[in-house]
């Protein structure tokens, strides 16, 4: 096993007006190659803040994130999205596809952003085989139905061969069927291509899939220090 | 091309059209203007070359094509006849009105028709000499344009009707002529011209007639041009017409620019949310940028057709209507295209650059 990301001490300070908020006090969190990971934790607690950190949309008060090998933290703005395009494949509780492009177009998208024009079709049709979506290729966001479209952002996020995915309560706008469905399609990527996952959920059943789970409260993780291992 | 950007032209296809519209505005009036002032001046050119008199003599003063002064006496004539080398001089008075639909400028020449006709070659087609005041010749093209016939009526000097009596060929100088009194009792000016053209013998050089002329006591003190000088320069004879033109130019390209920056902007705010979800997949500040950029010059390419096709129906439509020529300047039409396409790319720069600079996270919160 390799580890594929280690986050050591991150604090994360947004300053509003003259109050300072401590969104996360120190954290530190090791994540090995093809785990499945649950972060739980109450409203507030810093769990987004904590993956925008590791996938580089943000950048630490204190800390350093490792990722594949590169420093997140000693990179510059514009490295920091290169590694982000190149290692993270983020999904979010919004879906967040682009309304204008078909489910296909959403997917193309991604792999030219990824990789200047060189796509692998055959990489996508796993994807899609793996997330029965071929016969949605043809549909825009508004034409699919929730399920359907964080199916679309789920293959648009992996299709790229990512290092981890990072999703923030995936299923947080689902209903219970769905919220089965997605989170079934998670496992299986999980299990078929051994894809690293991070995932914030707030659903102990959702929770109860992954291998380990890691809590948080007040910027901080509580239980245990490495997280409950399943 | 990219569905990104062709999916965001036709999701807001108003936007688009209006942005291109801006576009096409600025370019159409760059070729519209450009092409009338390229088609009046050769125009004028053709007309001009018509002229076989070799030296034209004037009043001291500038000679501007677009002057109207009486000031000259025709006993000049006789005096210049005199002199060694000129084998006939021809008065003339031209008066340049506004036109008769308002745009564009007109020009009448009063000239005694068979000096004048014999001096440049020219003859009635149709019809006779204009004789009597209220009688006119015109030229085919008059003719043609105006769809005029021996018979028919014109209206000169701000309404006063006159009949044409005949219809003559080539074009020469204004195509509408009277006789040299007719226009001499029109503007009150007995026995004035604003002009005298003078032709040289065979076997005498011009510049030695000028030379001559100028040298004599009876005719000294005057302007003595060339008509190959005087009708060369028409373009710079114009007054600030290729300042004007400038100006237009620079005008077209900020109005492009503005219309552009606008829509892109507007769009940028609405979109806020997608360049957060691009940014998340790690699309770089130039990939956002080149995106935006896309779309704009895309949309000022379309302005740039659309203005280009705009421009061409309303210069034959001003040449059928109004009797102007209109011909595309092809320098001008290529400063036009650079100016719509530079115009567009520039004013996408800003809403662009502040794409690219959102934070990623705030954007994708963005409602
Ligand atoms: N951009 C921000 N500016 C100021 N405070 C913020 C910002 N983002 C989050 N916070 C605060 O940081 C804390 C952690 O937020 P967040 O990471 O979104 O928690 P969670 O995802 O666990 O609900 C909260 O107190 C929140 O109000
Ligand atoms: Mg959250």
């Amino acid at each position: 096993m390799r580890t594929i990301l280690k986050a050591e001490n991150l604090k994360k300070v947004y300053r509003v007006g003259r109050v300072d908020v401590h969104a996360l006090r120190g954290v530190s969190l090791e994540v090995q190659e093809g785990e499945f990971l649950a972060i739980m934790g109450p409203s507030g607690c810093g769990k987004s803040t904590m993956l925008h950190l590791l996938g580089g949309l943000l950048t630490p008060t204190e800390g350093r994130i490792i990722i594949d090998d590169e420093d997140l933290t000693a990179a510059s703005d514009a490295k920091r999205t290169d590694i982000r395009r190149r290692k993270i494949g983020f999904v979010f509780q919004r879906f967040n596809l682009f309304p204008t492009l078909t489910a296909e177009g959403n997917l193309r998208l991604a792999e030219r952003i990824h990789d200047d024009g060189g796509d692998d079709p055959e990489r996508r049709r796993e994807v899609l085989r793996l997330l029965r979506l071929e016969d949605k290729m043809h549909h825009k966001p508004t034409e699919l139905s929730g399920g359907e479209q964080q199916r679309v952002a789920l293959a648009r996020a992996v299709v790229t061969h990512p290092a981890i995915v990072l999703a923030d309560e995936p299923t947080g706008n689902l209903d219970t069927e769905n919220s089965a469905i997605v989170l079934n399609m998670f496992q299986e990527l999980n299990y078929r291509f051994n894809q690293t996952i991070i995932m914030i959920t707030h659903n102990p059943e959702a929770a109860a899939m992954c291998r380990r789970i890691v809590q948080m409260r007040d910027g901080l993780i509580v239980e245990p220090p490495g997280g409950v291992q399943m | 091309m990219d569905s990104l950007v062709t999916a965001n032209i036709r999701q807001r296809p108003v936007r688009s059209l209006v942005s291109a519209a801006g576009v096409a505005l600025g370019v159409a009036l760059v070729m519209l203007f450009t092409g009338l002032a390229r088609g009046m001046s050769d125009e004028m050119h053709r007309r001009s070359s018509n002229v076989l008199a070799e030296i034209i003599f004037t009043r001291p003063g500038s000679m501007e094509l677009t002057s109207s002064m009486t000031n000259l006496s025709v006993k000049y004539v006789e005096r210049l006849q005199a002199i060694e080398g000129v084998e006939s001089a021809v008065p003339v008075i031209r008066y340049v009105s506004q036109g008769g639909k308002g745009f564009g400028f007109e020009q009448i020449e009063g000239v005694d028709w068979e000096p004048f006709s014999r001096m440049n070659n020219i003859a009635l087609i149709e019809g006779r000499a204009p004789a009597a005041n209220d009688e006119i010749v015109i030229d085919t093209t008059k003719a043609q344009n105006g769809n005029y016939k021996p018979g028919g009526v014109l209206q000169l000097f701000g309404g006063k009707p006159y009949r044409v009596v005949g219809i003559y060929a080539p074009e020469s100088g204004a195509r509408i002529k009277m006789s040299l009194a007719a226009m001499q009792d029109a503007l009150e000016s007995p026995g004035k011209c604003t002009y005298i053209l003078v032709k040289c013998k065979q076997g005498y050089d011009q510049v030695a007639v000028a030379k001559n002329i100028d040298a004599s006591p009876t005719t000294s003190g005057n302007k003595i041009q060339f008509t190959r000088d005087v009708f060369v320069n028409i373009e710079k004879s114009i007054p600030y017409l290729n300042v004007f033109l400038r100006v237009l130019v620079g005008l077209a390209a900020v109005v492009s620019a503005l219309v552009v920056m606008l829509a892109m902007y507007t769009t940028i705010t609405e979109r806020t949310r997608e360049i957060g979800i691009l940014k998340a997949m790690g699309a770089s500040r130039g990939y956002i940028i080149s995106e935006i950029e896309k779309e704009a010059i895309l949309i000022s390419l379309l302005g740039l057709v659309a203005g280009f096709i705009a421009a061409f129906i309303a210069g034959i439509l001003v040449q059928r209507l109004y009797g102007l020529s209109f011909e595309i300047a092809w320098s001008w039409a290529l400063a036009a295209a650079a100016i719509g396409l530079l115009g567009g790319a520039l004013g996408a720069l800003y809403p662009a650059m502040r794409a690219a600079n959102l934070d990623p996270v705030s954007a994708l919160a963005y409602e």
